[in-house]
């Protein structure tokens, strides 16, 4: 077996005779590897870097950037960011686990055609998109109108500048990542296990949690943090939904480079979100590894 | 008569398929439904607001006054919004050409050399998806600054190829993967070298996800602001940029018109892209926009 | 007949980082010929096959293509195509142009194109599907797709990869068929690699069994079938009873039981530990001849299974022998044996074989 298993893998490999793969391989990972590591590694190398009196960037070794992002004012500003982003994955979450669900067991035949309507408009315009969210969460927008039509809200009510509309945009902003991987698991999951499951644990409630939760665990932790990732590092929904009181470290690095023009503090702080979303990618592989290791065993 | 007469009979038959539909769960979930439905109606709801008063004979954003083309018109005969349909427009193709002949040669190499250099390649690749694309923006510019280019629409083509590339190759990569390899090992056999092999047979095979991805990285690339944002100049900006300066510093309504174009523009061609699988006789491509 | 083999592998290894697919090998291979490779999966006989083609380089020996050493060539410089297990069609092509491919590479003049595709596919009887896509073909008109376009080059040799592998029995047989007539119109060496041992016995002039990398043997149907020279044939070429004894007077006694009649065999002394094999249909359970030494044993099953039964008969504790009868024999049903019967049974002593 092991001889069979051994030619049958290396078989492959000896007619395409490497070299020609690798001259199509090359121009790619050189524009690759000339702009995007080199432009990371600029923005490391700019992060302890230093500005002249006219505020233009100045290589060398200055820590008093990165010093900068123990200033109160910053870590707030990252603390709430990292709040915001996660009560944007939770809420997706919660959203999209129902749509995605009713739509891999009850869509029928359209299933395909309604995860494309979602799927669509979602990869359509991101900014239109936004602003026209912002249009419908404004004071006399249609959404607060309808609310204060059946009661729930009143004259007072406002969502827009306030955490609720950074939130919300946020959400609207990316809660078609955490619905593909979710229907993608769904999907896959067989409906016979949730019928076996009835037998097993009797309610539907019961057999949601320990049956059709468990196996779509993983798609929920792809979706999380496809959602984390842009979320994170939006800076739209805070400026459209959003007041002075809700920026977030997207809107800070912004203006570090086009208003405040201090370009060390801005690539100090493009460095500190970098190492807190792969903070939160090390962590998601670090569970999908356990979860494929258990199921191995 | 007949068809009422024999109620015995049918009525153990009528309780057996009502226990039979308990037991298979196919209640409808009325919660479920109610809640999906509520769900699109809230993401449609944002874009019909934008189109609807796209249309509106008035400057209000809130009272549809009645139908009018007057902003599209506006936008017609606005030159600077014109100069940067053009320049997206430019973006967008020179984007699509050239991270499709990257990405795709890029795919075929990753998937066929197994090397160390492949697997460095590979990971390099992932980058883009991982990073948020304020990220990359704010890379792009210092790297375009340090190496003294200025900042104009050739920028903004440079960071959208690098962008994209990654897409193309994720896309291509299993297309590449599920082709039989022996299909070019035919061709060889048959009298073609291997560059010919490649040219005459797995470039036909890729066809339809190339086009796709390549109609794709149109749409996205023209759509996409945060990169543009950062990597452009003052000569005619991108539209999508111009848009975002206009949200942020008091609306005119010729962005409602604009942004109902793009937005119809960009659903047109993602459900084409979509479609494309299918003009060849292959399943559709929803696995195009998750990258599965 | 050629003098010159239209193959030869000269001392051709093939070693992956450390175990060997294919060991040093030599192997002629007759011009005009229906060649089998023949062995279970994992033998390297597709090695073989594929280091012919020139997909996969000798680590060790060469290959020679009518006397002409192509060891270092690549596949499109070798005076040779091949059939692929998987057919490798070309997708994005009509039926004419995958057949034409070969021809247009080579640069042959459009109307001589045209008019070889159209007599190719009239040979394997596509001519009315030569504007039709593969993918809208049946598994069998796919193959022949696949022969033709390989033939239509007119190669010196044929190289065909378990070809058949992937059609359901029925269409296998008649395929089986068709593909060999073909050989002999075309008269165009096949060599015919499978691990199905029915079709290469039906189908070539001459067979290789390998086995882990190596021959084991190689000859006419007829040779490889009755007279196997190792236990590996003789058990993989059909059904074998293997039993193991000693070798004493032209006879092998079994540790338990009784002495077997053996065909001669030179080279072994007495005393030699050595295995036998008799084919189940070589075994008589009925009128006797005259020079057959008589055994018995005790039934054990009897399995029916239309024109024949098999009987599994228990000649001594631990060594049972399948025996095969025809249904001519016993002509009713009654007159079977059941289990539990003794009974006797016997074998001309040049059928049941000494191996090495």
């Amino acid at each position: 077996m092991a001889l069979l298993r051994n030619s049958s893998r290396t078989r492959r490999r000896d007619t395409s005779g490497n070299r020609i793969w690798v001259w199509f391989m090359l121009p790619g990972t050189l524009w690759m590897a000339g702009f995007l590591v080199a432009s990371l590694l600029l923005v490391a190398v700019l992060a302890v870097g230093t500005t002249d009196e006219l505020g233009n960037p100045r290589f060398g070794f200055d820590l008093s950037a990165v010093r900068a992002l123990a200033d109160p004012a910053y870590t707030e500003v990252l603390a709430r960011s990292l709040g915001y982003a996660l009560l944007t994955c939770l809420i997706c979450l919660l959203i999209a686990y129902p749509v995605a669900y009713t739509i891999a067991l009850y869509g029928g035949r359209y299933k395909h055609a309604l995860i494309a309507a979602i799927v669509v408009p979602f990869f359509a315009n991101y900014l239109v998109r936004m602003y026209g969210w912002s249009v419908v969460l404004s004071d006399d927008g249609p959404l607060l109108r309808a609310l204060r039509a059946i009661g729930l809200a009143d004259g007072g009510t406002k969502i827009l500048n306030s955490s609720f509309g950074v939130i919300a945009g946020l959400v609207y902003g990316f809660v078609v990542f955490m619905i593909i991987p979710l229907y993608a698991a769904l999907e896959r999951l067989d409906v016979s296990l949730i019928e076996a499951g009835r037998d097993l644990y009797g309610g539907p409630v019961r057999t949601f949690f320990f049956v059709t939760l468990p196996a779509t665990r993983q798609g929920a932790a792809a979706g999380l943090v496809l959602v984390f990732l842009p979320a994170m590092g939006d800076f739209v929904s805070a400026q459209l939904m959003g007041g002075p009181d809700q920026i977030m470290i997207g809107n800070l690095i912004q203006d570090k480079f086009f208003q405040g023009q201090n370009w060390p503090l801005g690539s100090a702080l493009t460095m500190l979100l970098m190492l807190v979303l792969l903070i939160g990618m090390l962590g998601y592989l670090r569970r999908t590894r356990k979860d494929e290791a258990e199921a191995l065993r | 008569m007949t068809l009422v007469s024999t109620p015995t009979a049918t009525a153990p038959a009528r309780e057996s398929a009502r226990t039979a539909k308990r037991r298979r769960g196919r209640r409808r979930p009325r919660v479920l439904i109610a809640i999906t439905t509520l769900f699109f109606a809230l993401l449609y709801l944002p874009i019909a607001v934008v189109a609807l008063f796209s249309f509106n004979s008035q400057k209000s954003l809130t009272v549809f006054d009645g139908f009018s083309l007057r902003w599209y018109r506006a936008f017609a005969h606005d030159d600077v919004l014109i100069a940067s349909l053009g320049t997206s427009l430019r973006i967008s193709l020179v984007a699509m050409a050239g991270s499709v002949l990257l990405g795709v040669a890029l795919a075929l190499g990753l998937v066929r050399c197994r090397t160390r250099l492949g697997s460095l390649a590979g990971l390099i690749m992932l980058v883009p998806l991982i990073t948020p694309e304020i990220v990359t923006g704010v890379a792009s510019m210092l790297l375009f600054k340090g190496l003294g280019i200025p900042l104009s629409t050739f920028t903004v083509m440079l960071a959208e190829i690098t962008f994209s590339i990654s897409y193309v190759t994720v896309v291509l990569r299993s297309r590449v993967a599920a082709l039989n390899p022996e299909v070019e090992e035919a061709a060889m056999d048959l009298g073609a070298t291997r560059w010919q092999a490649v040219r005459l047979v797995t470039l036909p095979a890729l066809l339809p996800a190339a086009l796709a991805s390549a109609v794709l990285i149109f749409a996205l690339v023209f759509d996409d602001f945060v990169l543009a944002y950062f990597t452009t100049g003052v000569d005619p900006q991108p539209l999508s940029v111009r848009i975002y300066s206009a949200i942020r510093f008091g609306v005119q309504p010729t962005i409602n018109a604009v942004g109902t174009l793009m937005l119809a523009g960009s659903i047109a061609l993602i459900a084409l892209a979509l479609f494309i699988p299918r003009l060849f006789g292959r399943r559709g491509g929803l696995d195009l926009l998750s990258g599965e | 007949m050629d003098a010159t083999p239209a193959v030869r592998l000269d001392g051709v290894s093939k070693q992956y980082a450390d175990s060997y697919a294919v060991h040093h090998l030599d192997l002629d291979i007759e011009s005009g010929h229906f060649f089998s490779l023949l062995g279970p999966s994992g033998c390297g006989k597709t090695t073989t096959l594929r280091m012919i083609g020139g997909f996969s380089d000798p680590t060790e020996g060469s290959v020679l293509l009518a006397g002409e050493d192509v060891t270092d060539l690549p596949p499109n410089k070798r005076n040779v195509n091949t059939v692929f297990q998987s057919y490798a069609l070309f997708d994005h092509l009509g039926v004419a142009d995958n057949v034409g491919f070969g021809l247009k590479r080579k640069g042959v003049p459009k109307t001589e194109i045209r008019k070889r595709v159209g007599e190719m596919l009239d040979l394997v009887q596509l001519g009315a599907f030569a504007d039709r896509k593969p993918r809208t073909l049946s598994g069998g008109q796919r193959q022949r797709v696949a022969l033709a376009r390989a033939l239509v080059n007119r190669p010196a040799v044929l190289l065909l990869d378990e070809p058949l592998a992937a059609l359901d029995l029925k269409l296998r047989r008649q395929m089986q068929v068709e593909l060999k007539q073909i050989q002999r119109e075309v008269g165009v060496t096949f060599v015919f690699v499978t691990h199905d041992q029915d079709e290469a016995l039906t189908m070539s002039d001459r067979i290789a069994v390998m086995h882990a990398g190596r021959v084991e043997q190689c000859g006419t149907p007829e040779d490889i079938y009755e007279h196997p020279s190792t236990g590996f044939v003789a058990s993989f070429m059909g059904t074998s009873n293997l039993m193991t004894g000693t070798y004493r007077d032209g006879k092998v006694s079994l540790e338990k039981g009784p002495d077997l009649p053996v065909g001669t065999r030179t080279g072994i002394s007495d005393g030699t530990a050595v295995s036998v094999s008799v084919r189940p249909e070589k075994v008589w359970l009925s009128d006797f001849e005259p020079g057959m030494a008589k055994l018995s044993g005790v039934i054990r099953e009897t399995v029916y299974s239309g024109p024949t039964t098999t009987y599994l008969i228990e000649l001594a504790p631990g060594v049972t022998l399948s025996v095969l009868e025809q249904n001519t024999a016993r002509a009713r049903m009654e007159d079977r044996w059941s289990g539990g019967e003794t009974v006797e049974f016997a074998w001309r002593p040049e059928h049941c074989l000494v191996l090495a």
